[in-house]
């Protein structure tokens, strides 16, 4: 104590002794040093502002006009209420709850099972590489790749004429539940991996001994995975589902090459819709309604995912 | 419920040796300690009879059964962890339950067993917890009941107290070595506090990079020591050990000179433990030198001396006090004089110098 009282006191004295012109720079300094962590994040804080809080906030105010072309005219609730009404905007929103949901579903089961046999693996890193991969492709390249392989080029129907399961060839765009398989497997295709890599890495962090201890118990592997580790890992699956499931929602690019909502907008996602509503009748005023309306159930529905996952996680 | 072998049992890591040629025979409901510095392979040696680790060579022995291709969850085997690893997302009493879900044993039995076992350690109150919300002492004793519940043939465990402060770890020690003699299970436990080994162990083997150097139960370990590296290890404070030289039955340090049996000769290591140590005020001393330190501990007084170049512990009356750099004169129990070569650090034993002490 009496140290620390001697060093405080030497401090103190210190700047009284200095003269004033001294102490104004001082200060001056302090004060650029207490800013200077700001400056440093601010491009960083300012290009996000950009990026997400002002077109955001743009197209909150938007939704309350009806926009044409230069003209605005505030119209209040009238386009949510319209909205509320738009049999096209309800089935868009169905067939991403359809498509995204079951994509999300089976690229969980598929990366949680695939993490399952690899994450002990001596050739895991191997098999991280390889999972990478698809992620790194562009999408819309991957997605033309696709269209090549279930519409123009008819590889995949020909592929599975050859191996006997189909007759005739199938039209990919001409059925509801082909099409909206084809964007489910392009989607299962490029993000599986993504998921695949969160819970590798979820896996290998948990505490080892806990799965010793299970071992020991007289569990085996798969009665670990499912009593011990899924458990101990829940919270980082809640999180690597949240950001897929916000991902999907907002699929556009496989919808815009592949489908483009077809047959009878059974493949029009939202966010196809409200490109649609945007930028091909130009009803700006409506499409940023739309869009405001899913971000708000977004959010909410992603938070309603995260807080009962890291609830049950404790205590 | 077992006698457990090891046999010719080697442990590499690629070209590093953690755990070299060792032969162990541990008793049917033994408490058998494996104590040494960290790092010496204890654990890995554990690791190995519980099949979490496979030895790179040699047998070990279950039973009577050769298990090196029996796998972890088939040998019987129950282990308290270092860091308890219990399963946080279950409560206590799915902790305690999970061994006898994952063996099958019928949904109505288990109840009974569970709670027996939770009252063994006293923490039938805490059954509904999780884990977090428990203290260490109690995740220990969670970790405790969840490994004796099933009666397993064969009871590990890897410095089970080294988390707990040291009030704790007393009354541990304590429900420990009544739960092990209560179930009559083999044990192995692994510390690295000689205390803790020589107060719960049947027989310790203590252990120094991947070698045992001695076996033996407390008392052996503590009067009868192998070498300097188990002298120096057991006893706290631990032995006094002075090199010097062995003549004609004299052996020579400076400030110090004691009778040695006249066999012994050359550059020999003599050891003391501060207890043998008896302070004098005249008369014959072996040892003289004046006060470097002094320790009232309360129930005794260590005294620390400087000879020469070495410090030398003693330990003194309860009152004793003492002025630093006052001149001290030391006489040792002739019967407690050990004699190492100082170059191996293996013990001499001349003559049997050692009557019934
Ligand atoms: N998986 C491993 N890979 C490489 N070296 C290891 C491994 N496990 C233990 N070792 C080494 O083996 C030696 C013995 O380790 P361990 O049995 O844990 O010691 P102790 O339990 O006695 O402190 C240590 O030097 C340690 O670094
Ligand atoms: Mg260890």
């Amino acid at each position: 104590m009496a140290v620390l009282d001697q060093t405080g006191g030497v401090a103190r004295a210190a700047p009284d002794r200095a003269r004033p012109r001294e102490k104004a720079l001082r200060r001056r300094s302090s004060a650029l040093r207490r800013a200077f962590p700001y400056l440093l994040v601010a491009p960083a804080v300012i290009y996000l502002l950009g990026i997400t809080l002002y077109p955001g906030a743009y197209a909150i105010y938007q939704s309350f006009y009806l926009v044409r072309f230069t003209e605005w005219i505030p119209v209040g609730f009238d386009n949510y209420v319209e909205l509320w009404s738009d049999s096209e905007f309800w089935q868009a929103l169905l067939n991403t709850l359809i498509i995204g949901g079951i994509a999300l579903a089976l690229e969980c089961v598929i990366a949680m099972a695939l993490a399952f046999f690899a994450y002990r693996d001596a050739l895991i890193r191997v098999w991280r590489i390889v999972f990478l991969m698809p992620m790194l492709f562009m999408p819309s390249a991957v997605a033309f790749v696709w269209k090549l392989a279930f519409n123009d080029g008819r590889v995949i129907s020909d592929l599975l004429r050859k191996i006997g399961l189909i007759d005739g060839n199938l039209d990919f765009l001409g059925n509801v539940w082909l099409a909206r398989s084809t964007l489910i497997v392009a989607d299962l295709w490029q993000w599986t991996p993504f998921l695949f890599i969160i819970f590798v890495a979820a896996l290998q962090s948990q505490d080892q001994e806990v799965e010793e201890a299970a071992r020991l118990d007289g569990a085996s592997w798969p009665a670990i995975f499912w009593n011990v580790s899924l458990p101990m890992i829940r919270p980082v699956i809640a999180v690597a589902v949240v950001l897929r499931g916000i991902d999907i929602t907002t699929m556009f690019t496989n919808v815009f090459i592949l489908t483009k909502g077809t047959p009878g907008g059974t493949t029009e996602t939202i966010s196809y819709f409200i490109y649609r509503q945007g930028f091909q009748t130009f009803n700006f005023g409506y499409a940023s309604a739309a869009a405001v309306v899913m971000l708000v159930v977004t959010i909410l529905a992603a938070q309603l995912v995260v807080k009962r996952a890291f609830r049950s996680g404790k205590a | 419920m077992a006698r457990i072998e090891l046999r010719n049992v080697v442990k590499r890591y690629g070209s590093f040796t953690g755990v070299r040629r060792m032969d162990l025979d541990i008793a049917d409901e033994e408490f058998l300690v494996l104590l040494g510095p960290s790092g010496c392979g204890k654990t890995t040696t554990m690791r190995m009879i519980a099949g979490l680790e496979e030895p790179s060579e040699g047998e070990v022995v279950i039973g009577g059964e050769v298990v090196n291709e029996v796998d972890a969850r088939d040998r019987d085997v129950a282990m308290v962890f270092q860091g308890y690893a219990l399963y946080p997302n279950m409560s206590i009493y799915e902790n305690i339950r999970f061994p006898l879900r994952m063996r099958g044993i019928g949904k109505s039995d288990q109840d009974a067993l569970i709670r027996r076992a939770a009252e063994m350690v006293e923490l039938g109150d805490f059954l509904d917890r999780k884990p977090g919300a428990l203290s260490g002492g109690q995740r220990q004793r969670a970790a405790l009941a969840r490994a004796v519940v099933r009666q397993p043939q064969v009871f590990l465990m890897d410095e089970p107290l080294s988390n707990l402060d040291a009030k704790l770890r007393s009354s541990m020690r304590v429900q420990i070595k009544h739960l092990q003699r209560q179930l009559r299970i083999t044990t192995v436990y692994v510390t690295h506090d000689q205390i803790e080994a020589m107060t719960l162990a049947d027989r310790i083997v203590i252990m120094e990079k991947g070698v045992i150097r001695q076996i033996g139960t407390p008392d052996e370990i503590y009067s009868d020591p192998a070498d300097t590296f188990v002298a120096g290890f057991i006893g706290a404070p631990p032995m006094n050990l002075v090199e010097g030289k062995a003549e004609n039955g004299r052996f020579t340090a400076p400030g110090l000179v004691a009778a040695c049996p006249p066999d012994i000769s050359g550059r020999i290591t003599l050891g003391v433990r501060p207890e043998d140590c008896r302070v004098v005020t005249d008369g014959p001393a072996e040892l003289a030198g004046a006060v470097y330190g002094v320790e009232p501990t309360g129930e005794t007084t260590y005294l620390t001396l400087r000879t020469g170049e070495t410090l030398f512990e003693v330990k003194a009356a309860r009152d004793a006090r003492f002025d630093l750099g006052a001149p001290v004169k030391i006489c040792f129990d002739p019967e407690r004089i050990y004699f190492f070569d100082t170059e191996t650090g293996v013990r001499l034993r001349a003559q049997p110098q050692r009557s019934a002490a």
